[in-house]
């Protein structure tokens, strides 16, 4: 079995989409709820658990989602121009090294 | 007008006028009557005592009461149906040293300044592990009904309160604060035969919005409908906060802004604010909210999934259950059961999922989603967000929340009180 991924979402507003398509990535949109796009960037247990300890505020939804919650709104930015700039969604451990430095 | 109440009794209201509340006060110091400084908890329910949001009860709650609700779910009387126990807490130390005895008038301040009577006719200890088991089923200190619990000092005063000083509410509360009588008067003026109660402490995004429209359609039923004969009554409680939940201010303005752009007539809708501490008692709390909405005026009340519940410590449908085991005529108000309303792109529509054949393709209102999107500050489609409602959350995270419409440390520090108990002149 494939190990299990905690994904941090990052929803996806106007100004968001707008940078999105310009890199071509549209197709990393996921849409919930009546339309709202969302790009899940993966976490593994490990990374989880470093994210966590970073950010007090942060948390984990065992009971539902099994999602990363609660980072701060700039944290997000901050994933989210890793994944333009990447191109790729897996830029946890990029996005660690920075916030460590 | 009539204004018969939970337990069929009369509301009470023990409130003082002024002139009378002054001249009482010199003469309760003239012969130096004991005083006893109050914290926010007994606070906030000397308030809704004296109002009578918790009719028939005149006081808080002698020995005999707390184990009639513990045991029975009743008053000491043993026919009125109470679930959550209304008890004034003190150390023993502070009782020495105050000097407080039985059938003492005891004058009680908040903040310094005179704010109530107390007539004090028990003097009690409980064993709180006992009461917790029997309001709340566990006796887990996470509990946050069971922690306030835990946290109350080893003896309890049980006696009649007369409030001296009314309360002011500050902005943004004050209009919305209505007193029970108030709220009858209100609804008898807007020609309502039927209000619905709707319990919240969120804000509202569509899957509210339809739970509140589908029991209104439901309990409308056979009524004229020449003009408006029924309304829905927001109730939001407003008192004790954790950390992530919604911060007030966004509560009562957001759920009102439903009202104020169109998503429910103006005439068929009122948002108003209690003063509670929500004890998280799932199927006792229902009962309770039942009671209290009774005082409001209320005809029906809407008890969805999970009703005041936390953690997994109650079945999602316990708080209907409950409502069973009553004996019949024991309460004034009508539930409305309800299940959940979700999103289903095949209906392509906010649906009840007790209709909609969809289950696979659903999407929920799940409260992590919602609050993960708030806080991205990313304006959902108005089909789940009405887009006035979106704006609102986030005018108030600036305004009120110190730049989150969450509960946070910083917010419980420096947040204006929602009401003071200004100097009695
Ligand atoms: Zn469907």
């Amino acid at each position: 079995m494939a190990e299990e991924k905690f994904p941090i979402n990052i929803w996806i507003n106007e100004e968001r989409l707008a940078k999105i398509q310009a890199a071509g990535l549209a197709d990393m949109c996921k849409e919930v709820l009546a339309g709202l796009k969302v790009i899940a960037v993966p976490a593994t247990a490990e990374q989880r658990d470093k994210i966590l300890k970073i950010f007090p505020t942060a948390k984990f939804d065992a009971a539902t989602t099994r999602s990363i919650e609660n980072l701060p709104r700039q944290i997000k930015d901050q994933i989210f121009d890793l994944v333009i700039e990447n191109k790729s969604v897996d830029v946890v451990d990029e996005f660690l090294k920075s916030v460590e430095k | 007008m009539e204004m018969i109440g939970h337990g069929g009794k009369e509301i009470v209201e023990r409130v003082m006028s002024k002139d009378a509340a002054l001249k009482r006060v010199a003469e309760m110091q003239a012969a130096k009557v004991k005083t006893l400084d109050v914290r926010l908890q007994m606070a906030t329910e000397i308030i809704d005592i004296a109002y009578g949001f918790f009719s028939p009860l005149e006081g808080f709650m002698t020995k005999a009461d707390v184990e009639a609700v513990c045991n029975n779910m009743t008053l000491a009387d043993g026919k009125t149906v109470w679930s959550i126990p209304i008890v004034f807490d003190i150390s023993s130390e502070e009782l020495e040293k105050s000097g407080i005895k039985q059938y003492d008038e005891v004058l009680l301040t908040y903040t310094g300044n005179p704010f109530a009577i107390f007539d004090i006719t028990d003097i009690f200890t409980l064993d709180v592990k006992e009461v917790a088991m029997k309001v709340y089923g566990t006796t887990e200190d996470k509990h946050p009904g069971v922690k306030r619990t835990y946290q109350y000092k080893d003896k309890f005063l049980g006696g009649k309160i007369t409030l001296l000083n009314p309360p002011k509410i500050n902005e943004p509360f004050t209009k919305y604060w209505l007193t029970p009588k108030q709220m009858r008067e209100k609804f008898k003026e807007k020609g309502w035969e039927m209000i619905i109660n709707h319990q919240t402490r969120n804000v509202p995004h569509t899957g509210h919005e339809w739970l509140m429209k589908g029991a209104y359609l439901g309990a409308y039923g056979s009524m004229m409908v020449d003009k408006p004969r029924g309304g829905i009554l927001v109730n939001a409680m407003i008192g004790e906060k954790r950390p992530g939940d919604y911060i007030d201010e966004a509560i009562i303005l957001c759920q009102d802004a439903q009202g104020k752009y169109g998503y429910f007539r103006e005439d068929i809708f009122l948002t108003t604010c209690t003063l509670w501490d929500m004890r998280y008692a799932g199927p006792k709390e229902a009962i309770f909210h039942a009671c209290l909405r009774t005082n409001l005026g209320c005809t029906h009340h809407m008890f969805g999934r999970d009703h005041a519940g936390v953690g997994t410590y109650y079945d999602p449908y316990d708080a209907h259950r409950i409502f069973s085991k009553l004996p019949e005529g024991s309460l004034r108000i009508k539930p409305i059961f309800n299940l959940d309303w979700w999103f289903c792109p095949v209906c392509d529509e906010v649906t009840y999922s007790g209709l909609c054949g969809h289950k696979d393709k659903k999407a929920s209102f799940s409260g992590t989603l919602i609050r993960s999107i708030i806080q991205d500050g990313v304006k959902p489609p108005r089909r789940i967000f009405r887009p006035e409602v979106f704006d609102m959350i986030m005018e108030c995270a600036e305004k009120y929340g110190f730049g989150n419409a969450f509960v946070t440390e910083d917010y419980l520090k420096r947040r204006q009180p929602v009401f003071t108990i200004e100097p009695l002149q």
